[in-house]
């Protein structure tokens, strides 16, 4: 199989689906090659935080105009992504009012409204908040659920004909002259490879785009930054809440939906795959915004994790190249002499559509077309479906026949129905791709007992096909959920932690190896 | 003010054992249960030392295990302790629901992931499936029972799989205990067993989910083997675990016929404390808190799920006497870095720290309070996941605290 095409982007990231996006609107085709699943970095590993700017206002006025400007178009675009909370600044007797006066004329300054609130209005708003608020400030801060947003843009560009394979590696990069003329890939789970001939290769590859470089032996400076957050069991504030003081690790509490995320810390790494959160830093989260919400020390978490954050080193950077302090589009005919290569590298979430549109922008301008951008005025598919889980409960009850309601996974109520319309769909690959496209494991057992349930339905449907060992992918399922959970096991995480463990390791005897799992069953039969 | 001989703490599988031993002994005993214990989650059979190391005989692979772990709790009962322990548990189960087992060696039982699990003593209803063949076996799910995937389990045994829908409601949904009283009903079994007959392909083996039945369940499985003209057998499956239903009820029936008293759905707040003696405990029970008094007390709480040890973020407490806890230095060493790492995650081994008779004790090495005996999984230095010990920890214990108990 070679196929031709007029762009590759690399990586299904936020930055990757918003290019093919534009690419589409524009009547370019482009062919999107993604190594996992989409939103498989740090679009998918993110506080989901649907940014107003004004955490940057004071020391960053570029990029909170950017992020305000963004915010407005997203919440036009793409209403099904968000949910318009707005956001608290909380300002605690230890941080004073200092900052904050600096913070609310900076914000005036960027075109981001500020509503000062007392004490008083403050609880009123977020009961849970610490008693001792001195005042808080409101902004239109929110939420976003960053894989329904890449996957609206995956599904538009697709749509106008852009083609996406996911599971899929850059292996090669084939020059022609000075130029590209193609890529080579590799189908990671069939093995195939193939080359997709074409004359402009976009790498987004985030935190990864380095290792495309090193493809064409050239390298952009930048360096990475850890991120870890925790999940709370419940939603503990209707609103977004940061301490109003000058950014630092541990201030900041985003609701999502019925949860909470609370993070964040920040550590210099220097492996792109540094997704481990450690024991003291889940600790370091809890006691830091235990000062916001007191409430927090005896709440229940579900999940840690981590994302890497890639940063573009500034002071290497020329003026001229570098869009905006967040993000940078790098022309590697103009530092490595190869055209038809360009880097979109750092920025954020908040800041994917610009991006896109300043790649695309500069695509067209040397393929020498005139065509506008138009992601900022059309709406993304999806839009005007509800996503709050008042929505789910009612399309629950519209879609399950009441002669099949069998729920799969009970924490979120997913049932069996909507995993078999999925697999029908052709597009799932593998079993995490289910649970990326699903709220299964997302509750509060995080898959302790669904996926046992997910995989049993699997080997039914598929009972005369050719079956692997679905017990070795539960495993690898468990191991990967352990991830998340090992940093935040103490109270009742603990006690689900000692049943889950019973179970697999006890009572389905799982840990094999010698000890009396699978190779007894060998011996004995 | 109500006084009693005994007091025991937990209602779980030591609990009961003690509070049975105790009973038979004359004694009053009150049982204070927050819940039904770890039995009724995953107590499908009787394991006692499943992970051998070479041995084949259990009897010796316990008499290893307490040279090498002196503080295990089994270095505290011995086989012998463990041998008359079990043999008074048995005494509870007569034919036809008794418990089975090969003499001094582990069987092996197929599981709800369809890998083959060592035990030591099961319930009659799951004998066949230690005998099993696959070729020649069966395996039955019912549509819309989720908890247990029949194709999970065939797929692994190597033998063919089968789900069938329910005979009276046709509706998924299920939970355990509601299949297993509809399975009490005679008709419904043989319908079942009807429609199992149809899927059959000469098997000689047939297994199910273990829903036989709260009660009785041998003549549940009868009635299947009659219809099916196969052997049938149950397999455990995710919790709640009926088998372990079975357990509890018939220690209850035995115990409430010999004079205990129970307190379930209740958990004990406070212990009174005087002069190096509990004098009681304090049962809230809101509005009022109730005083329960007692001359020896014995905790058998269990771990975290149990409610016996509480999981701080700084550390780990025994909430109700406030016994000192052995444990690893930092939270940081709880776990190991992989889930299914080939050593048990330390934190498994913290527990109470007893003398040889099972008295708690304190960081000097002091008894901790003259009149307080620990049984069960609360105890330190065991791996109960990994050794596959749990029942024979807590049967053993039971037995054991409860005659020191009464005897001191």
């Amino acid at each position: 199989m070679d196929l031709k095409t007029e762009a590759v982007i690399i990586g299904g990231g936020a930055t990757g689906a918003g290019v093919a996006r534009d690419l589409a609107l524009r009547g370019i085709p482009s062919i999107l090659v993604e190594r996992g699943d989409f939103t498989s970095g740090a679009s998918g590993r993110n506080q989901g935080l649907l940014h107003s700017g004004a955490r940057y206002a004071v020391y960053d006025p570029d990029a909170a105009r950017e992020c305000i400007s963004e915010n407005r178009i997203l919440r036009a675009i793409a209403p099904h992504c968000i949910e318009p909370t707005q956001g608290l600044f909380v300002s605690l007797p230890e941080d004073g009012f200092e900052y904050r006066a600096d913070f609310i004329r900076a914000c005036g300054n960027a075109g981001i409204e500020t509503m000062p609130l007392s004490p008083r209005e403050a609880l009123a708003l977020e009961p849970r908040l610490n008693p001792l608020v001195i005042g808080a400030v409101q902004v239109p801060d929110g939420s976003i659920d960053p894989f329904t947003l890449v996957v609206a843009n995956i599904r538009d560009a697709e749509s106008r004909g852009a083609v996406i394979f996911t599971h899929t590696e850059v292996v090669a990069l084939v020059r022609g002259g000075s130029g590209m003329a193609g890529v080579v890939v590799r189908d990671l789970l069939s093995g195939e490879e193939f080359t997709i001939a074409t004359a402009w290769v976009i790498n987004a590859a985030g935190a990864w785009a380095n290792t495309i470089l090193a493809l064409a032996g050239t390298s952009i400076p930048m360096s990475l930054s850890k991120g870890s957050m925790l999940i709370t069991n419940t939603r503990l504030s209707e609103r977004v809440l940061n301490r109003c003081r000058p950014p630092a690790s541990g201030d900041i509490i985003v609701p999502n939906s019925t949860v909470s995320i609370l993070g964040t810390t920040s550590l210099r790494v220097s492996e792109v795959e540094s997704f481990d959160v450690r024991p003291e830093e889940a600790a370091f989260l809890v006691y830091e915004l235990a000062l916001m919400i007191p409430e927090i020390k005896g709440e229940r978490f579900i999940r840690a994790y981590a994302g890497v954050r890639p940063l573009m080193q500034s002071g290497e950077t020329d003026d001229d190249r570098s869009l905006s302090r967040g993000f940078s589009l790098i022309d590697h005919q103009k530092e490595d002499g190869i055209s038809g290569l360009v880097t979109i590298a750092g920025g954020k979430l908040m800041t994917y559509r610009l991006m896109a549109e300043k790649t695309v922008d500069f695509i067209c301008e040397r393929m020498g077309m005139r065509v506008p951008c138009t992601t900022h005025s059309q709406r993304l598919p999806g839009a005007g479906i509800g996503h709050t889980l008042q929505d789910r409960l009612l399309h629950l009850r519209r879609e399950i026949p009441a002669a099949r309601q069998e729920v799969l996974c009970d924490c979120e109520l997913v049932p069996r129905d909507e995993v078999e319309a999925l697999l029908k769909e052709g597009k799932v690959r593998e079993l995490r791709d289910i649970l990326h496209r699903t709220r299964i494991a997302k509750g509060t057992c995080q898959g302790g007992f669904c996926v046992y349930r997910l995989l049993g339905m699997l080997n039914e449907l598929n009972r005369n096909g050719e079956r692997g060992d679905s017990n070795e992918i539960l495993k690898d399922f468990l191991e990967e959920r352990w991830k998340g959970i090992r940093p935040i096991l103490w109270g009742t995480a603990m006690q689900e932690e000692e049943l889950i463990e019973t179970i697999y390791k006890g009572l389905f005897n799982l840990s094999g190896e010698g000890q009396g799992g699978a190779g007894i069953v060998n011996e004995e039969l | 003010m109500k006084s009693f001989d005994l007091i025991i703490i937990g209602s779980g599988l030591a609990g009961l054992m003690a509070a049975r031993t105790a009973v038979d002994r004359g004694a009053r005993v009150l049982v204070v249960g927050r819940g039904l214990g770890g039995l009724t989650l995953f107590g499908n059979t009787i394991d006692v030392l499943g992970r051998l190391k070479g041995e084949t005989d259990v009897a010796a692979g316990v008499e290893n295990l307490a040279r090498n772990c002196p503080g295990h709790p089994y270095a505290r009962t011995g086989w012998e302790g463990i041998d008359r322990a079990l043999q008074a548990f048995q005494t509870l189960f007569l034919p036809p629901d008794n418990f089975v087992g090969k003499r001094r060696e582990n069987s092996l039982l197929p599981t709800g992931a369809g890998t083959m699990r060592p035990t030591f003593l099961f319930p009659i209803t799951m004998a066949a499936g230690a005998e099993m063949i696959p070729a020649a076996t069966l395996i039955v799910g019912f549509r819309g029972f989720k908890d247990f995937q029949a194709d999970t389990v065939s797929l692994h045994l190597g033998c063919r799989g089968a789900v069938i829908p329910f005979p009276r409601y046709g509706l998924g949904g299920m939970t355990t205990s509601a299949v297993a009283r509809m399975m009490e009903d005679s008709s419904f079994a043989e319908r079942v067993g009807e429609t199992i007959q149809q899927q059959m392909a000469g098997e000689r083996f047939v297994g199910l989910p273990a829903v036989l039945g709260l009660r009785e369940s041998a003549s549940v499985m009868k009635a299947l083997e009659a219809a099916t003209g196969a052997r049938v057998f149950e397999i455990s499956l995710l919790p709640p675990s009926l088998p372990g239903m079975r357990i509890f009820e018939r220690f209850r029936e035995y115990l409430l016929e010999r004079g205990a008293v129970f307190l379930l759905g209740k958990q004990a707040g406070e212990a009174i404390v005087k002069d190096g003696r509990c004098a009681g405990i304090v049962v809230p029970n809101a509005p009022l808190a109730t005083e329960y008094y007692a001359d020896r007390f014995i905790l058998a709480t269990g771990r975290f799920l149990g409610g016996g040890l509480l999981a701080k973020i700084d550390g780990i407490v025994e909430p109700l006497f406030h016994t000192p806890v052995v444990q690893p230095a930092r939270r940081g060493e709880w776990f190991k870095g992989r889930f299914f790492d080939r050593e048990a995650h330390p934190v498994h081994q913290a527990g109470i720290e007893t003398d040889a008779a099972l008295r708690p004790l304190s960081e000097n090495g002091a008894v901790f309070l003259e009149n307080l005996w620990v049984a069960g999984s609360i105890l330190a230095h065991h791996q109960v996941i990994e050794e596959k010990s749990r029942e024979g920890i807590d049967i053993a214990t039971g037995f054991m605290a409860a005659e020191r108990a009464l005897s001191a």
